[in-house]
């Protein structure tokens, strides 16, 4: 449980950061949408990237 | 049945003041982080206060902490980590104790508090930026430009490392909080099936032995559990801190 937790709390962390750049760079430029679904992705991209990190996955010798 | 959330309430002791209109109280939240730091300091003096060459129990104690922490520091940063050794050794002590006085019954879980965690995570968050700035110059910033990336996809792997790094907060204060509070309502809502089932007479008494003996493991897996959390919080911090004195990796 440890284990799903904290690769699970990575990868929710990585979508919400985006998230919520996204939404305050929607607010300040008035883009809305569009930096709302750019920075969500990038964001997502940002959490698998957390989630391979701490798995250990790829790590460079 | 017992309502598991209301461990978690927060209740005035007394009013400190008023800053504009908001009140800010002294509540059982600061009556136990207080606690936390009087148990810690009896620790520390107490342990430091002989100075054996054999030493008793308060000073092994006292003693296996400080290894503990400098070991954990030494093999993630290495010798020039120690610096940071007050900073760590806080953090580590302080959320072990406060997770720890959390399992005894009636009591109140600090940790459990998304604003307590969010507090210690943007701290060493702080720390490592403004540190990192400070040790490295612009240097830190190689932090978000990993070598041996083609330029033509480099902007977009810079803006993913940002939000990677922006995360960490995030991620390191939602795991203490998290695993504190999911582990207090699974004990709660077990230990509130032993009283409603033994109200139901001899039968539901004799199978509240399973809840009972689910809540007897379950409470030694917190202990596991507030311990882990409090060394997880403290290798995380680590690595970070490592970031910041070598960016770039």
């Amino acid at each position: 449980m440890a284990v799903g937790l904290r690769l699970s709390s990575e990868l929710v962390a990585g979508v919400v950061v985006g998230t919520i750049l996204g939404w305050v760079f929607d607010r300040l430029l008035s883009t809305s949408p569009w930096g709302l679904i750019v920075f969500m992705l990038l964001g997502f991209t940002a959490g698998v990237m957390n989630v391979m990190r701490s798995a250990g996955v790829g790590k460079k010798a | 049945m017992a309502d598991p959330i209301h461990q978690f309430e927060i209740q005035k002791i007394f009013t400190l003041g008023h800053i504009g209109n908001q009140e800010i109280a002294f509540t059982n939240s600061s009556a136990y982080m207080f606690a936390a730091v009087a148990v810690i300091s009896v620790l520390m003096l107490g342990g430091s206060a002989g100075r054996h060459l054999i030493p008793n129990r308060f000073q092994s104690m006292a003693e296996l902490s400080y290894e503990f922490v400098a070991n954990t520091l030494k093999s993630s940063i290495g010798e020039e980590g120690m610096r940071f050794f007050p900073l760590v050794f806080s953090l580590f002590m302080f959320i072990l104790t406060a997770n720890m006085i959390g399992i005894i019954p009636y009591t109140f879980t600090t940790t459990s508090h998304l604003i307590v965690t969010v507090a210690l995570a943007l701290l060493v968050f702080l720390t490592v930026f403004i540190y990192g700035i400070y040790k490295n110059g612009l240097k830190f910033f190689k932090l978000f430009v990993p070598h041996g990336i083609p330029i033509y996809i480099l902007p977009l792997i810079m803006v993913i490392e940002v939000i990677s790094f922006l995360s960490r907060p995030v991620s390191h204060s939602v795991r203490l909080f998290a695993n504190m509070l999911a582990g207090h309502i699974t004990l709660k809502v077990f230990a509130g099936f032993v009283t409603s089932l033994s109200a139901l007479g001899a039968v539901g008494a004799a199978g509240a032995l399973l809840p009972l003996a689910m809540t007897t493991a379950l409470t030694g897996l917190e202990l596991l559990v507030a311990f882990l959390q409090a060394y997880v919080f403290t290798i995380l911090t680590c690595i970070y801190l490592n970031d910041a004195l070598h960016p770039g990796h």
